[in-house]
């Protein structure tokens, strides 16, 4: 398994749910923490550090979400980076196929590996989790 | 000394002999002429340069009348006038000039002038002595010059384009009666110096004037061109462009005059305009739909996705509790998709004008029906409201929109009102730049402009940790505003409060 500890950042809490059922339903033993946007997020990844717990090494970032969204999550997450000793991977999860978004993400090619598109696949799972 | 009276005579004849002989070799062209009591024109004395120049033939001289031959050379009318001015002459008079064309054999038509000395016997016979010269040449430049002269008058006036020339050194200018037309103008009203006309120039388009100027006045331009908004005489602005181009310059080199051409340009300035609000509207269509394209994308297709993913979980699944709980997350996705097309239609029908008609509203009127619909929540929150719009002032605008955007505005300023302090909203007129806006202002939570800024109006967007949010008011409420014309900006401080400036488009 290449990813343990995962953040699922995504408003939409029936996504939370339908990854939650795709992993058990395909046996990858992940147990996500699910964040409603991006302050949550980064609030989580503040806790884990307060405490002197490894960060996430998987982030699962939606770009459409109220408070701090996903780009506003990923200019924060800049900021921080450099105080975080492990790589962290951070794949976005949209419905967006908007261009604007698709060249918006070409701009944060040093934090994010990869653009996935809603609905997400089982394929799309075992590509994450086992490639 | 005595001299003898024959000597004297003979003294006599021999200085009149050569007087006419003097008189008869002058290159000049001598001549004497007479009317005579009968009003008849003779020509008693001709010297032998006019003979020659007017090629009098010896043939002629010998056969005819040497009068009526040198009249015959004249052109007929020229001679009827010549006549008259002869008769015309009267005691006072001492000298004459004419002047008279004359066809002759090889030099073809010649132009003359005559002057002479008058003298008037007294038997009223009237004696000139005098001389002509050829002025053909002087006559053909004087034509020309005439002709062209006429011809630039005839182009100054038919022209659209004015023409000046300002003569630098002595700080004078010719404006043609087009330029004077263009700030309507007409002869009687005089304008001759610069400084009467730069007077006129709009203040905003002063600067660029000057520098155009001295730029081509020293040299660092190769023609001086400019246009500006300029005064006429009724007080209204047109927009002229001048043209110009140094044509003299002192042994030093300094301009010393320049001229150059004024063109209205105003109905050109106004297309531009046009075409700039075209444009504009243009732009503004396109930034809605690519908006709306945006909008369909990331609100459509997260419920579709959302959809796919489930039945392909409720496929799989055997366990009756989950499918009962998959069933569930279906109906809500239904109806967040429900609820999204719902908006979407909303949002069309603001867009392409199904109910956009407008109305004259009284502002104040319509803030204090909104007001009173939202009284038990103002007086639930004890917030104090300050309503300063003038009674008379009237909004041309959709009668729904303008409820449903002061509704807006008010519920939003209660909600995110403040908790450590009593809620105010203030509605006041203002004036922006020549417009007016309507200024809601409020003391409450206020939005991190700098984080929120720009997604402030988008489509479900909410920055507060409020459970009521939906996100789709301020949306909807903008698309109202600039669907009649309008525009909403926003000013606010975390912790301070926010402002909304509602511009309106008055012009119906």
């Amino acid at each position: 398994m290449k990813f343990s500890d995962v953040f699922v950042v995504d408003d939409d809490k029936i996504f939370h749910f339908i990854i939650k059922k795709l992993l058990l339903s395909n046996n990858i033993n992940v147990e996500p923490s699910f964040f409603e946007n991006g302050l949550l997020a980064l609030e989580g990844i503040q806790n884990k550090m307060n405490k002197g717990e490894n960060p996430p090494d998987l982030i699962l970032l939606d770009i459409n979400m109220p408070i701090l969204d996903g780009w506003q999550f990923l200019e924060e997450f800049k900021r921080i980076k450099s105080k975080i000793a492990k790589e962290i991977t951070i794949y976005i999860v949209s419905s967006s196929d908007n261009k604007a978004d698709l060249n918006k993400a070409k701009e944060y090619q040093e934090e994010v590996s990869d653009y996935y598109l809603k609905p997400m696949t089982v394929d799309d799972l075992h590509e994450i989790f086992y490639k | 000394m005595i001299i003898n009276p024959s000597l004297q005579r003979k003294i006599n004849l021999e200085n009149e002999m050569s007087y006419k002989k003097l008189l008869s070799r002058l290159p000049d062209l001598i001549f004497q002429l007479t009317y005579t009591k009968n009003g008849q024109i003779v020509f008693p004395f001709f010297n032998k340069a006019v003979i020659d120049y007017f090629e009098l033939s010896k043939e002629e001289i010998r056969t005819f009348n040497i009068s009526s031959i040198f009249k015959s050379k004249i052109y007929e009318s020229d001679f009827l006038q010549l006549l008259e001015s002869v008769e015309q002459l009267n005691n006072l008079d001492s000298s004459w000039s004419f002047e008279f064309r004359a066809v002759l054999p090889t030099k073809g038509l010649r132009w003359f002038k005559a002057v002479a000395n008058v003298e008037k016997s007294i038997d009223d016979e009237i004696t000139l002595f005098g001389r002509m010269t050829d002025i053909t040449e002087e006559k053909e430049k004087e034509i020309h010059l005439k002709l062209s002269e006429e011809r630039f008058q005839f182009a100054l006036e038919a022209s659209t384009n004015g023409v000046w020339d300002l003569d630098i050194k002595n700080d004078r200018v010719f404006y043609s009666s087009q330029s004077m037309k263009m700030l309507e103008f007409d002869e009687a009203d005089i304008i001759d110096t610069h400084q009467k006309w730069d007077e006129r120039i709009h203040p905003d388009d002063l600067d660029d004037y000057q520098s155009a100027f001295n730029k081509h006045l020293l040299n660092e331009t190769p023609f001086y061109e400019n246009a500006k908004r300029m005064l006429t005489k009724t007080g209204k602005y047109k927009w002229i462009l001048s043209r110009g181009k140094i044509i003299e310059r002192d042994e030093k080199g300094f301009p010393i005059r320049l001229t150059g051409t004024h063109t209205d340009i105003t109905e050109l300035k106004q297309q531009e305009k046009k075409l700039l609000q075209t444009l504009e509207i243009i732009n503004e269509q396109n930034g809605r739909l690519m908006n709306f394209a945006h909008i369909v994308s990331h609100n459509l297709s997260s419920h579709t996705s959302n959809f796919k993913m489930l039945l392909d979980l409720i496929e799989e699944e055997k366990d009756t509790g989950t499918i009962a709980e998959i069933h569930n997350h279906l109906r809500t996705s239904s109806n967040a998709l429900s609820q999204t097309i719902e908006h979407l239609k909303e949002l069309v029908d603001i867009n392409t004008g199904v109910v956009q008609k407008k109305e004259n509203l009284n502002l104040n009127l319509y803030l204090n029906k909104v007001l009173s619909v939202l009284s038990e929540e103002i007086s639930n929150n004890k917030v104090k409201i300050y309503n300063k719009i003038p009674k008379d002032y009237n909004v041309s605008f959709n009668p729904s929109y303008l409820e449903s955007i002061l509704l807006n505005f008010t519920t939003n300023a209660i909600k995110y009102s403040h908790p450590d302090r009593v809620p105010e909203i203030k509605y006041d007129l203002k004036s922006d730049k020549g417009k007016t806006l309507l200024e809601i202002r409020d003391n409450g939570l206020g939005i991190d402009m700098e984080k929120y800024g720009q997604k402030l109006f988008g489509m479900y967007k909410t920055f507060h940790n409020n459970t009521n949010a939906r996100g789709i008011g301020l949306f909807i409420t903008k698309n109202q505003i600039e669907a009649m014309g309008g525009k909403v900006e926003v000013e606010s401080k975390a912790n301070v409060g926010t402002t909304f400036k509602i511009y309106f488009n008055n012009e119906i």
